[in-house]
């Protein structure tokens, strides 16, 4: 049990706690912002796992994600936006 | 020494990734679940990456890429997750949703705080 | 407990079932192409941990980003809600099921995972990583029509020795792509009147 598996262990429950709220999420908002939080965690651990599996081809993916999540977000958003205003 | 530093550091970021995480469930409202999601996540990776690099320096000694590609995560992750919720809240407002206030009257100001959801 | 990958490994997939239980049983559509777009991400890290770099890739960019946009294209011209009705198919649910069964089946006939006298193993794998893994760093040979410059093998066997397979599924991707935009041209371009842009060049 050393600190990456339980940084891991904790990085896994928080994005369980994201999945829950994008799950329940009342407003479309709320699951966009689960969304986001669980691409976040999900980069995280990426990084995580390639260092405990000594796999440094892990962190070109987790950049690949970092990336891509920011784009699902803002193509999200803008769906959300020109879908109610216009 | 520095192993322990790395090690607290890491642990520090679970924790503060799991307290967003349990932040963007518990709260009540819309607007204050973005706190946790923009702050505690951003603080969360920015631990987290820099203690896995300090370990990464520290087992192989001079594993440049790995530690540059870590670094340019972090770095990517600590300005995309701040845009990210701004750009949720912008919409959000946009979009007239509505911040709780704690008081179901028209005139509510931001004071009152009361023991009740708002979902 | 003894082996951490495997235990990430099993929660990540626990998670990645309750995704896509909760994608299939939301009436909200957006929400629904949101928890795909998580279902994705937890698949893509499946695939990472069992080795398979491009599919992970291929995971990340299609599943997580384009696949969401396009859906997002989708419900621009459909509502957000499902229209109700009854949720629950038996005739599906049997197909499914006896389909399931068979496929689950035909697995106990499939050699044990990384089994080293496997048909796929024995057969055509020496050679290739002879050829590719080899010349990796060998000063002498540049037989491999990448010279040095592939250390990884899978990358070598799609670019190099399937490079016209991997060179025509490129050609009917493009053009299945360049169908798609053709197809919603023109409801984009109604949905452009009042708004910035439209979706597709995302």
């Amino acid at each position: 049990m050393n600190a990456e598996l339980i940084t891991a262990l904790l990085v896994i429950g928080g994005a369980f706690l994201a999945l829950l709220r994008a799950v329940k999420g009342p407003t479309t908002f709320d699951r966009v912002l689960a969304v986001n939080v669980f691409g976040t965690k999900t980069v995280v651990l990426l990084a995580l796992l390639g260092y405990i599996g000594d796999r440094t081809g892990f962190l070109d993916i987790a950049v690949l994600y970092a990336l891509v999540n920011f784009l699902g977000t803002i193509a999200l958003l803008k769906f959300v936006e020109t879908r109610r205003l216009g | 020494m520095l192993e322990y530093v790395a090690d607290a550091l890491m642990i520090l970021g679970g924790f503060f990734a799991f307290s967003g995480s349990l932040g963007i469930l518990r709260l009540p409202d819309f607007y204050s679940r973005l706190h946790p999601a923009g702050t505690s996540d951003t603080l969360g990776q920015l631990l987290i990456l820099g203690g896995l690099s300090l370990k990464v320096i520290l087992d192989s000694s001079g594993d440049g890429l790995s530690v540059g590609k870590l670094v340019a995560i972090s770095l990517l992750l600590f300005v995309t997750t701040p845009a990210s919720t701004h750009a949720i809240s912008r919409v959000a407002q946009l979009s007239g949703m509505k911040p709780w206030t704690g008081a179901d009257s028209k005139e509510a100001d931001f004071s009152q705080k009361e023991e009740d959801t708002n979902e | 407990m003894s082996d951490p990958v495997l235990l990430i490994n099993v929660l990540l997939l626990l998670l990645a079932i309750g995704a896509a239980l909760a994608a299939m049983w939301t009436r909200d559509l957006l929400g629904a192409v949101m928890l795909m777009g998580i279902y994705s991400l937890l698949l893509a890290i499946e695939w990472a941990n069992l080795f398979a770099m491009d599919v992970s890739y291929t995971e990340a960019a299609v599943g997580a980003g384009a696949s969401t946009i396009l859906l997002l294209t989708a419900l621009t011209r459909t509502g957000t809600r499902e229209k109700a009705g009854p949720n629950f198919h038996p005739t599906a649910l049997l197909t499914v099921l006896v389909t399931g069964a068979v496929l689950i089946y035909g697995t106990s006939d499939l050699p044990r995972f990384g089994d080293p006298l496997a048909p796929a193993t024995v057969h055509v794998a020496p050679e290739y990583i002879t050829q590719t893994v080899g010349k990796v760093g060998a000063t002498e040979a540049t037989e491999n029509d990448f010279g040095d410059h592939v250390p990884n093998a899978v990358t070598a066997v799609l670019a190099s020795y399937r490079g016209y397979d991997t060179m025509f599924e490129t050609a009917v991707i493009f053009t299945a792509g360049v169908c798609v935009i053709i197809i919603l041209r023109p409801l984009a371009g109604s949905a452009r009147r009042r708004t910035a842009g439209s979706k597709e060049d995302a």
